[in-house]
C-alpha cells in the first residue's frame, strides 16, 4: 500500500511537470513576422576589440578561453587575416549549426507551437527544432553530434528557456571544431548552451545564451543577440548557396577563390 | 598603361560598409583601403545566390582590348529588400562603378556604388 502511494505521488509529480511545459496555443506568445539580427555577424559584440566587423583585420572577441583554446583562436585569426580560414559555411552544403544559427545575416522566423518551437533562417537555410513537449535529451549513449545539436525547452512565462547539447564538431580541419563566426571563434564538442529567448518589445527579439565548455573555457560565456522586426509583408526567399557559388574554397590551401566569368579562378 | 580605371580613390571607413553584404565568405581578398572607379557597359547581371555578380566590360581607350570585370554584390534576398531588381543593371547599360578591388590586381572587386547615364545612383555614391 505504501509503495502504491509513493508510486501515485510520483505519477502526479511527473504529470504536473509535463503539464507545466505543455502550453496551449492560446498561452503562447506572438513571435510572428520576419526578423533580422542586429549588427554584423561578430558573435559577441560586447567583447569586441578593434574596429569593424568579423571580416576586418584586427577585430577579435574575448571569450573566456583557456590557454590551449586561446591559441587555437589566435591561429584562426591569423588564418582569417590571410584569407585562409576554411570556414565550413563556405561549402554551401552544411548547416550553420548551433549557436552560429543565432548569428546569421538575412532573415529569421520564430515559429511557436505547443510541442516545438522552430527557428528558421533564410541564410543557409537552417532549421532548428526546440522540443517543448516535456521530453528530455536522449541518454548520452543514444545521441550523436549534429550541427544543431539536441534542444529541449520549457516556457517561463513568455520566455522560452532551452538547453542544447550534442553539437557536432564540424569538418573544420586540424581542430575539428564548430566555427561560430568569421573571426574564427570555435567551441569544442563539450559545449552546453542554455538559451533564454523572448520578445523584448514589439520590435525586438532577444536571445540570451550562457555557453559552458569544459574543454575550451575557464568560465561560462554570456552572449546576447537581438533581432529587429522587419516591415509587415516582408518576404523570405530561397538562399540556394550552391546556385552560383563563385567563391569556392581551394581544398589544398584553404584559400577562398573568386571565379571569373569562365568559371576559372582569378588571381595568382 | 592608362586603364579603364579612371581614378583611384582612397576609401574611407564609411565606404567599407559594402563587404558586410558578403556573408558567405571572408572579404579579405578585397582591398577595403582602395576604391577603383570603372567606366564601362554592363554585360550581365547575375541576380543569384549566394552573391550577385555584375559583369562589366570596360575599355581604357578607343581601340584598346576590352576587359571584363566581375563585381561581387549581396544576395538577391538582401538586395531585393533594398529595392534592387534583376532589371537594375540591364545588359548594355552604360555605367560608372566604384568597387574595392582584389588585392592581387585581378579584374574583380566588391560593389560600393554605381552611377547610370541618366544620373541615377545606386549604393553609397557620395
Amino acid at each position: 500500500m505504501k509503495l502504491l502511494g509513493i508510486g501515485c505521488v510520483g505519477l502526479l509529480l511527473a504529470a504536473a511537470a509535463l503539464g507545466a511545459q505543455a502550453q496551449s496555443h492560446d498561452a503562447l506568445p506572438d513571435w510572428s513576422g520576419v526578423w533580422q539580427m542586429q549588427g554584423g555577424t561578430v558573435f559577441d559584440r560586447a567583447t569586441v576589440k578593434g574596429e569593424g566587423g568579423a571580416l576586418a583585420h584586427g577585430v577579435r572577441e574575448q571569450p573566456p578561453y583557456n590557454a590551449e583554446w586561446q591559441a587555437i583562436y589566435e591561429r584562426n585569426l591569423k588564418l582569417r587575416d590571410a584569407d585562409r580560414l576554411p570556414d565550413p559555411i563556405n561549402t554551401c552544403g552544411t548547416p550553420a549549426g548551433f549557436p552560429r544559427i543565432m548569428n546569421l545575416p538575412d532573415t529569421y522566423e520564430f515559429v511557436v507551437r505547443p510541442e516545438q518551437t522552430w527557428i528558421l533562417t533564410e541564410n543557409g537555410p537552417n532549421t532548428m527544432r526546440i522540443y517543448t513537449d516535456g521530453r528530455q535529451h536522449p541518454a548520452p549513449q543514444d545521441r550523436w553530434p549534429t550541427y544543431t545539436g539536441d534542444s529541449v525547452g520549457h516556457w517561463e512565462g513568455d520566455t522560452l528557456v532551452f538547453d542544447t547539447v550534442s553539437t557536432r564538431m564540424s569538418h573544420y580541419p586540424e581542430s575539428g571544431d564548430t566555427v561560430l563566426d568569421r573571426t574564427g571563434l570555435v567551441l569544442s564538442d563539450a559545449a552546453h548552451v542554455v538559451t533564454r529567448l523572448r520578445r523584448l518589445n514589439d520590435e525586438t527579439m532577444e536571445a540570451r545564451m550562457v555557453i559552458e565548455d569544459s574543454k575550451a573555457f575557464t568560465a561560462p560565456w554570456n552572449v546576447t543577440k537581438t533581432y529587429r522586426k522587419l516591415p509587415k509583408g516582408t518576404r523570405v526567399y530561397d538562399y540556394a548557396c550552391a546556385e552560383n557559388n563563385r567563391n569556392p574554397v581551394d581544398a589544398a590551401t584553404g584559400k577562398t577563390l573568386l571565379l571569373g566569368p569562365d568559371g576559372k579562378p582569378l588571381g595568382k | 598603361m592608362r586603364s579603364v580605371i579612371v581614378g583611384v580613390i582612397v576609401a574611407c571607413g564609411v565606404l567599407a560598409a559594402s563587404p558586410a553584404l558578403v556573408a558567405h565568405h571572408a572579404g579579405t581578398m578585397f582591398n577595403e583601403d582602395e576604391t577603383k572607379e570603372l567606366v564601362g557597359t554592363v554585360k550581365e547581371f547575375q541576380f543569384t545566390n549566394p552573391h550577385s555578380w555584375i559583369q562589366v566590360v570596360v575599355q581604357a581607350t578607343p581601340g584598346a582590348q576590352p576587359q571584363e570585370w566581375s563585381v561581387e554584390w549581396g544576395s538577391p534576398n538582401q538586395l531585393s529588400r533594398q529595392g534592387i531588381r534583376p532589371s537594375t543593371f540591364a545588359s548594355g547599360t552604360k555605367v560608372t562603378m566604384r568597387v574595392h578591388p582584389m588585392r592581387d590586381g585581378s579584374a574583380a572587386g566588391i560593389f560600393i556604388a554605381a552611377k547610370l547615364d541618366d544620373g541615377k545612383t545606386i549604393g553609397r555614391w557620395e
